[in-house]
């Protein structure tokens, strides 16, 4: 038997090392006269979970059950969540109504497009409201000329008129994701001239990398989808592009046809937990989990989710695509595109755009929107 | 029924009954270990003592046997962790601070579908599938190691045929299921959250793991496990002051500590295991956690596309009361399949 | 017929709990005790509440058989029998069954003169069960945040609590209750391992005792923990297992309401990377 105790090598050298450092640490506190190992561990615990405390929450809670008792279908709100979110929520009361001047816009004002019809002093009260929802620090300026008002050298305008028809298709022909409640330029704007939801396609952040491992498109942290590693881009291929996001099996066992991957099914658990984030509740406010394919055991607003996935993607692709050239360079995002809404666009975190309050019904003008709409002439670079 | 006559005399429970530290260490000579089988190496380094782990467990570090299967084993997890480590810190543009801030969030991710089971480029998976191979390498070459470093004492290979069943677990994740499913991209990426996410898709993708009944088996061995080892660890403690804790010497020639431990499992819950058979519940129970996981795994995708559905095919699904009018898949109403 | 020929000089009166000598017997191999026939009544009065419940609903089918506890709106209050009324009583009878065995076990223990490591070790079990079924359900305000009792009905709740959290493998307390599972498990195959290859050894040789097992373990990973510190960590492990996953349910929802990975912003928000 024989052991190599005469010449340590590296290996055994480098361990006998970290040993004695470790062996003097354990020294200091063993001889100190008030330092004990169990009191020092002690002490370092105490700190250590009263800072990890206070990245948690605190009660009281407010849960809402989306389902048969005991499967655990809950919506689950932090009540100091759910205040700081009715401020977030607020809808501005509707602007005093007008004496209507009984002559459309298009009379009385040059240059009226896409509120032609609409009466003439019915139309000034929603130029008012509209500065109000998008543009209360710069005020009418931010469109127009003041100089002359039926001037349409801003973009802006040209944006707004886009976005009032798409407003008016919105309430007229997505009323199975929005309800008779309807959505006014408030519900994305809310006194920003940009909604704090707009998204770009992102590219790859960290660029490409030459041999080492190319941009999976995941496995850093990804915002949109809640902090998690899953994709950084959820929403490109889902709701600017139409890729299937359906990934579970409506059998049991494996049939022939197309076969999702685990990988796809990380692109679609993205933009889920987009939804959810954006919408202020978890998984179970549409589905049981058990079976997340089931139509049969989800909940309704499961119905009203898949109406809005539809509708986000033609926001996209019919009014905010059709105005990549009118935006300049510089409101463009990192690849050339133009601003994108999400569910996050109106939601902004509330299950219902401010908890179900609307007024869309105090501004009839908005659903009186001419369609006509000629692209504009691209002068600001082609589309990605 | 009572036998005897006889009363408890002392006042049993006390503090001196609770064995939960070494309150005495012993820094006598250290144990250069028993001769090894001919054929074997020298052992590598001197022993010593450590201060801190003799608080719960034994004081004397090493001897350690490296041997030529060692070396390879070490060097291919090694280089494992190097391809996994270097290209996460590729993956933040070598930014050393956000190598750390974002560590828990980086992987190695698997070829995408797309590449079915062909050989990617290194930078398309293809140094998914060579860390894959050196880690296997790295472990298969453990095993060997387990096995001989059992042989070389003289002792049984129990060890290494639990060890076994582990690796089976780490083949059928990494290897075995996705040759099965043609596609590297079924495996599991390397990363901590990253391969947390796979374990969430996996589920999502195959219709709730929870109604694999293998799954089902390798959670209930999983938790018996942990169950037995609390039984186990605490009657060892209980009666440490009868020398439990030699085992083997026990178990072979019994003694109080024996008798003890016996007698109260057979007064709490009728039935009691010798300590031998404790050990063998206790390697079969950790085998099987993983033996009935790697089968659960293997039969995702490749023999059950949707466990949830499969459940109820057998009649094992529960049913709930209905709580909304019924729903229906908004698609067919729309009679178009390139619906959300 | 049910002692084992060394048993008789065991059976010893005293160590009692509570009831001193009154029902310090045996029954078969069984310790009776005070808690002995605690544990009967609540046993014997749960099981008949599962069977009614069962009754009541649509199945046998011991798979789909699920007893729910009430709806959110009763609070903590008492719910009708049918609608969430015998899941409450069931939890009081399972709670006093399962402490009852505990102390039980204690009184066992401190006939035997053994330390009370099982019973303390149970305990962790327990506290994990009150957590989810009391504690949990306390905190949130009703009895209707608690698991159902059903062999599947309970993965469905696992399930669907798992999702209000978006991704609950980011949970720091459940990784950390995950992988003392799984070190359990891990350290229950090499310590189950090493005695049996001790006591079976190849054809021709001899047992191996203590020496034997740490030479094994300093041989491939350079430290055994020995035969006892082994017991000592399983112990410790397990139990672990059990409390952090306790706390692991306990922060989700009464401290914490959104994704779990939302928690690690405070990470990636640290001041001096941020």
């Amino acid at each position: 038997m024989k052991t190599s105790s005469e010449k340590p090598g590296l290996f055994a050298a480098s361990f006998a090392a970290v040993a004695r450092a470790i062996a003097s640490a354990v020294g200091l506190v063993r001889t100190h006269p008030w330092l004990s190992a169990t009191s020092v561990v002690g002490f370092c615990a105490v700190i250590a979970v009263c800072t990890l405390a206070l990245t948690l929450e605190r009660p009281p809670l407010h849960v809402v059950q989306t389902g048969f008792r005991g499967t655990g279908m809950q919506a689950v709100f932090n009540d100091h969540d759910l205040l700081a979110e009715a401020r977030l929520q607020h809808a501005d009361a509707p602007l005093p109504a007008v004496q209507l001047a009984g002559r459309p816009a298009s009379e009385v004002y040059k240059n009226v497009k896409v509120l032609g019809a609409v009466d003439a002093n019915e139309f000034l009260r929603l130029m008012a409201a509209m500065t109000q929802w998008v543009a209360p620090a710069t005020g009418c300026a931010f469109c127009h000329s003041l100089n002359n008002m039926a001037d349409d050298s801003s973009y802006n305008k040209i944006v707004a008129r886009r976005m009032l028809q798409m407003t008016a298709d919105i309430n007229r022909d997505w009323k199975a994701h929005v309800g008779e409640g309807g959505v006014t330029c408030q519900t994305c704007h809310r006194g920003e001239t940009i909604p704090s939801g707009a998204w770009f396609v992102q590219p790859a952040p960290y660029g490409t990398r030459g041999l080492t491992e190319a941009d999976s498109g995941q496995n850093i942290v990804s915002p949109v989808a809640g902090l998690t590693s899953l994709p950084y881009d959820p929403l490109t291929p889902f709701l600017l592009q139409a890729n299937p996001i359906r990934v579970t099996p409506t059998s049991a066992l494996p049939s022939g046809g197309v076969r999702p991957s685990i990988n796809q099914t990380d692109w679609t658990y993205a933009l889920m937990i987009h939804f959810s984030d954006s919408l202020g509740v978890n998984c179970t406010f549409c589905h049981n989990t058990r079976a997340f394919e089931e139509w049969d055991q989800s909940t309704p607003h499961r119905v009203t989710a898949w109406h809005g996935i539809s509708m986000v993607r033609a926001i996209n692709r019919t009014y905010m695509n059709s105005l990549v050239g009118v935006f300049p360079r510089a409101m463009r995002g990192p690849l050339g595109d133009e601003a994108k809404v999400s569910c996050d666009s109106c939601h902004a975190g509330a299950y219902k755009p401010f908890f179900g309050a609307s007024t869309l019904s105090a501004y009839p003008a908005l659903s009186q929107v001419s369609q006509d709409w000629t692209p504009p002439a691209a002068p600001g670079g082609a589309a990605p | 029924m009572l036998e005897n006559r006889a009363r408890l005399k002392d006042r049993p429970g006390g503090i001196e009954y609770q064995n939960l530290f070494n309150r005495v260490q012993i820094e006598g000579p250290l144990h250069p270990g028993p001769p090894l089988a001919a054929g074997s190496e020298p052992r590598s380094f001197r022993p010593a003592f450590s201060w801190l782990l003799g608080v719960i467990g034994s004081n004397q570090v090493g001897p350690f046997y490296l041997g030529k299967l060692g070396i390879a084993s070490l060097i291919c997890g090694f280089i494992a962790f190097e391809i996994i480590g270097l290209n996460m810190f590729a993956s933040v543009g070598w930014d050393p601070v956000q190598f750390v801030r974002q560590l828990f969030w980086l992987g190695l991710q698997p070829p995408a579908p797309s590449w079915g089971l062909r050989i990617p480029p290194l930078n398309q998976g293809g140094w998914w599938l060579m860390a894959g191979f050196f880690l296997t390498a790295a472990i298969l070459l453990w095993w060997v190691r387990v096995y001989r470093r059992a042989r070389a004492l003289g002792m049984g290979t129990h060890v290494a045929w639990a060890f076994a069943s582990a690796i089976w677990l780490y083949l059928v994740d990494g290897f075995l299921r996705p040759l099965l499913m043609g596609s590297w991209s079924e495996g599991v990426p390397f990363g901590i959250f990253p391969h947390l996410d796979w374990t969430a898709s996996i589920s999502i993708r195959y219709g709730n793991l929870y109604y694999n009944p293998f799954h089902m088996l390798s959670i209930v061995f999983l938790y018996g496990s942990t169950l037995l080892f609390a039984m186990h660890g605490g009657t060892i403690l209980a009666t440490s002051r009868y020398w439990a804790e030699r085992e083997v010497e026990l178990a072979v020639d019994r003694g109080t500590a024996v008798e003890r431990g016996a007698l109260f499992w057979r007064w709490v819950m009728g039935f009691n295991a010798t300590f031998e058979s404790i050990h063998r519940w206790a390697l079969w129970f950790a085998i099987l956690c993983t033996l009935t996981g790697g089968i659960g795994i293997l039969l995702t995708g490749t023999v059950v596309d949707n466990w949830y559905l499969w459940g109820v095919k057998h009649g094992f699904a529960p049913q709930y009361p209905r709580v909304y009018a019924p729903i229906t898949d908004p698609g067919y109403l729309r009679g178009s399949v390139a619906q959300p | 017929m049910s002692m084992l020929n060394y048993e008789p000089k065991y059976r010893v009166r005293g160590g009692t709990l509570v009831g001193g000598d009154l029902f310090d017997f045996w029954a078969g191999p069984f310790y009776v005790g005070f808690f002995g026939v605690t544990t009967i009544f609540f046993t014997l009065i749960g099981v008949s509440l599962i069977l009614w419940a069962a009754s009541l609903g649509p199945t046998w089918n011991v798979w789909r058989i699920s007893i729910a506890p009430p709806d959110l709106k009763y609070g903590l209050a008492l719910a009708p029998l049918r609608e969430g009324g015998l899941w409450q009583l069931i939890t009081v009878c399972a709670v006093g069954a399962f402490v009852s065995w505990d102390l039980r076990m204690i009184e066992i223990a401190r006939k035997l003169g053994m330390g009370l490591h099982t019973p303390i070790a149970f305990a962790c079990a327990i506290t994990a069960y009150v957590t989810l079924e009391v504690i949990r359900p306390v905190l949130m305000g009703a009895w209707g945040n608690a698991f159902p009792y059903g062999i599947i009905s309970h993965l469905d709740w696992v399930s669907n609590i798992g999702y209000q959290y978006l991704q609950f493998h980011y949970n720091p307390a459940h990784m950390i209750a995950v992988t003392f599972f799984f070190t359990t498990t891990f350290i229950l195959a090499m310590h189950g391992g090493v005695i049996l290859s001790s006591l079976n050894p190849p054809a021709g040789e001899e047992v191996k005792e203590g020496a034997h097992e740490d030479a094994f373990f300093r041989d491939l990973i350079a430290y055994s923990i020995g035969p006892l510190g082994i017991h000592r960590l399983g112990w410790f492990c397990a139990m672990n297992a059990g409390l952090w996953s306790a706390l692991c349910i306990l922060l989700s929802g009464p401290f914490w309401t959104r994704g779990w990975p939302e928690w690690w912003s405070w990470w990636l928000n640290l001041p001096f990377w941020k």
